[in-house]
């Protein structure tokens, strides 16, 4: 087992803008670290740089004291499982799982009684005979990570390993392996695009974005302390609403504005944003988680605390209800705000849709008025510019 | 299988499809036909009219079922003669017979044992020869008749019932035909070229062809392997250019490179030599491209997680993706094959000393079967052999043209 290090990596394509811009990031030992972020963010290809598949532009990368930069991926002792599985189609599930032992010429009764203890700690006894086309897609799933596990590796590579998952699957193969690199106690680096997975899966999540990384930390704070706009918008479903929105300061009070509504923010928020207070008179960028929002009849909150929108759509989801709505200010177009500002110019005039979260025993029909306490205390404040955090 | 549409057009429409299709087999599989049961063929057999598919023999019985001992008996029939149903024994090919010309009809013949027949002490007048006139038995009835000639024939013994026995010519029987294929004709041919056995040296063509064949097929199939996957999934420098290149060889017809090539083979002392045959057909740009272009759809994941697992290079090309590319190898074996084994403009030019120890299959066939050719019934003996190999190869390789394992470990 073995930490690893990015320092200041980049990865440089020939004609293409920097896929990894230096990153500098510790995996500790025994570690489980998920890196998350859109397609094309460079979390692949950062892994694929631990795995030695890609080359390494500049910086220095090191699996424990080692720099790695010039091993070739077969002596870094690494194991990696692949988003499509890359089982060998022509080999039995035992000639999966023990090829790299074979390779390394380990005696054949030990390759046997490790490919056997592997098998048995992922289900796969029975199977062992079997050819991968003959394997459902859990199967298969299990017979690659079988091959990882095998080897007794310093490091685990995954690259999106449950994508390819029905729903059910996916969530019981989640907590399988959280529970697999628990026991086996292995540095663990996972790639997903899913921020679900990601939030419950690493002991940290980096986010990425376009090569840069944008925020490392346990899942937790990640969701309650967003380092910018970016990870506030990207972590969470439904997304965190990003209202533009005046800020007037009245004595101790502070009012936001936007699109005809005024609500008051509690005193908890300027606790938790305080750079708030030097932007009276300015635009800021209004977070609102959707579970921040109740029907008015559920949270006790003042007058000027409830939002008064018209239902576009509500679906029901048993617990809750999601409330889509829209408000009358342009999206916000800072650099790192939801791609769907940035992608659709129709959606600048549109408005600012807004989803709420609310519990599921009311009964809301498309059309409808709906007023919605909002629990200020908890929103977020970022810089209209930057997308940085009045902090 | 699928819902199919129906209702009585397209019943209609399907039955017409396979009529079409089995007339179109019919015509296809016919020539074929032919020349499989030829083979099999005697030489005499072959332009009997009405012809026939079915090989024939001589029919013959046990010697004992006509009270003889020894070799079996041939089997005729009378069939102009109702008199004389059913199938007859020659029992004695070579019995003393006379020629009787009726004096009422002098075209007329019968024959009778040279014993019959009384003097009648008249004499008629033949062409100017005085000639004996007898009395014989035609039929029950007795009729004049002069001795035109003095023969030897066959006696025949009615199969049905052995004690009824006629004379007659034996050209005026027609010899009965059972089904009989001769398997001595692939032995023949395949013999040493002997003008006493009738041996035409098929045999050691079709070893030289073999040999060249199995060569030129694995030279083939090892090159295009590796050429294949450097092309695919190594990185060197001026890759495309030399694959371009490469690929762009095959846009050279042959005959362009008959002569130069045979110049090299003259340099090199190669001229009348198998090796001829092999080293240049060892390497192939279409098989080089068709490996090429199977390695390139394999998973690059497949190759990277070989690579993870600390496989080397060649570890990964024949332990991983040879053993994926099994159908692109079969395809590719089965051109080598039939290339190989087909041949004969090459063979023509290069083994030209009429060495028949470094002749080929195609070469010995063009031989066999030319201008001068009798033996129709070998030279497809030589056919049938030359045909096989190649039919049973395709049967075996077909399956893996089908089979396509390389996605089946993903997704």
């Amino acid at each position: 087992m073995a930490a690893v290090t990015f320092n200041n990596i980049s990865k440089r394509y020939k004609d293409g803008p920097k896929a990894v811009d230096d990153l500098n990031l510790e995996i500790a030992d025994g570690e489980f670290m998920v890196l998350v972020g859109p397609s094309g963010c460079g979390k692949s290809t950062a892994l694929r740089m631990i795995a030695g598949l890609e080359e390494i532009s500049d910086g220095e990368l090191r699996i424990g004291e080692r720099v790695v930069n010039e091993v070739p991926p077969g002596d870094r002792d690494i194991a990696m499982v692949f988003q499509n599985y890359a089982l060998y189609p022509h080999m039995t599930v035992r000639q999966n799982i023990g090829f790299a032992l074979e390779v390394a010429k380990v005696r054949k009764d030990e390759i046997n009684r490790r490919v056997e203890d592997a098998a048995e700690m992922l289900g796969l006894t029975e199977y062992l005979d079997r050819l991968p086309k003959a394997l459902s897609g859990g199967q298969r799933q299990r017979v690659a990570m079988g091959r990882a596990i095998v080897r007794s590796p310093q490091v685990f590579l995954m690259d999106e390993p449950l994508s390819n998952l029905d729903a059910k699957l996916r969530v019981q193969m989640r907590s399988d392996i959280i529970q697999l690199q628990a026991r086996l106690g292995t540095t663990m680096v996972y790639v997903t695009h899913d921020q679900v997975e990601a939030m419950t899966m690493g002991h940290r999540v980096a986010v990425m974005r376009k090569g840069v990384l944008q925020q490392v930390a346990p899942p937790q704070e990640l969701y309650l302390r967003p380092a910018n706009l970016f990870v506030a918008a990207f972590i969470g479903s439904p997304a965190m609403n990003l209202i533009t929105a005046d800020v007037t300061i009245e004595g101790d009070d502070v009012f936001v504005s936007f699109g005809g509504h005024r609500l008051r923010i509690s005193a908890k928020a300027l606790d938790r944003y305080p750079g708030l207070r030097e932007r009276n008179g300015t635009k800021v960028i209004f977070g609102l988680r959707p579970e921040h929002f109740a029907m008015e009849e559920d949270l006790e909150v003042g007058d000027d605390q409830v939002l008064t929108v018209r239902c576009d759509l509500a679906e029901a989801m048993g617990a809750e209800v999601h409330i889509h709505a829209v408000v009358d200010v342009p999206p916000p177009a800072v650099d790192g705000a939801p791609i769907a500002a940035e992608d659709d110019p129709e959606a600048l005039v549109a408005g600012t849709k807004v989803i709420a979260r609310v519990d599921g025993i009311h009964t809301i029909a498309m059309g409808q008025d709906v007023r919605l306490a909002v629990k200020t205390h908890l929103t977020h404040f970022f810089d209209p510019a930057s997308g940085a955090p009045l902090r | 299988m699928s819902v199919r549409r129906k209702g009585p057009k397209a019943t209609a429409i399907r039955v017409a499809t396979y009529v079409l299709l089995v007339c179109v087999a019919v015509v296809v599989v016919f020539p074929f036909a032919v020349a499989v049961t030829t083979a099999f063929k005697r030489n005499t057999d072959i332009f009997t009219y009405p012809p026939s598919l079915v090989p024939k023999k001589e029919a013959t019985i046990p010697a004992a079922d006509v009270g003889l001992e020894g070799d079996p008996v041939p089997v005729y029939s009378f069939p102009d003669r109702d008199d004389r149903p059913g199938q007859w024994a020659l029992v004695d090919g070579d019995a003393s017979l006379a020629e009787f010309r009726p004096l009422d009809d002098l075209e007329r013949v019968i024959v009778l044992d040279v014993k019959a027949g009384e003097k009648t002490g008249e004499t008629i007048s033949i062409d100017g020869e005085e000639e004996d006139v007898y009395l014989v038995d035609d039929g029950g009835a007795q009729v004049e008749a002069y001795r035109s000639r003095l023969t030897s024939g066959g006696l025949f013994v009615s199969v049905d019932d052995p004690s009824t026995s006629v004379l007659d010519l034996v050209n005026f029987a027609t010899p009965a035909r059972e089904f009989g294929p001769r398997f001595s004709n692939f032995t023949e041919v395949l013999a040493e070229k002997d003008p006493e056995t009738n041996g035409k040296g098929v045999g050691r063509s079709l070893t030289n062809t073999v040999l060249v064949t199995i060569l030129v097929v694995l030279g083939q199939i090892i090159t295009s392997i590796l050429g294949g996957y450097a092309f695919a999934r190594v990185q060197f420098k001026g890759r495309s250019t030399i694959f371009l290149m490469y690929l762009g060889s095959v846009m050279i017809p042959f005959v362009v490179l008959i002569i130069p090539l045979f110049q090299l083979m003259l340099q090199v002392n190669w001229r009348d030599n198998l090796v001829a045959l092999i080293i240049p057909f060892a390497f192939t740009a279409y098989g080089t491209f068709l490996m090429r272009q199977f390695f390139l759809g394999i998973p690059a994941e497949i190759e990277e997680a070989a690579l993870l697992d600390g496989a080397s290079r060649s570890t990964i090309l024949w332990k991983v993706m040879v053993p994926l590319a099994r159908p692109a190898i079969a395809t590719l074996a089965t051109f080598g094959f039939l290339y190989a084994w087909n041949s004969f403009f090459w063979p023509l030019v290069i083994i030209n000393s009429g060495n028949p120890d470094n002749a080929v299959l195609s070469l010995t066939l063009s031989t066999l079967g030319g201008r001068s050719s009798t033996d129709t019934n070998l030279v497809f003996a030589g056919t049938v052999l030359a045909m096989t190999p190649p039919i049973l190869v395709f049967l075996f390789a077909q399956r893996y043209f089908v089979e396509n394992s390389a996605s089946s470990g993903l997704k």
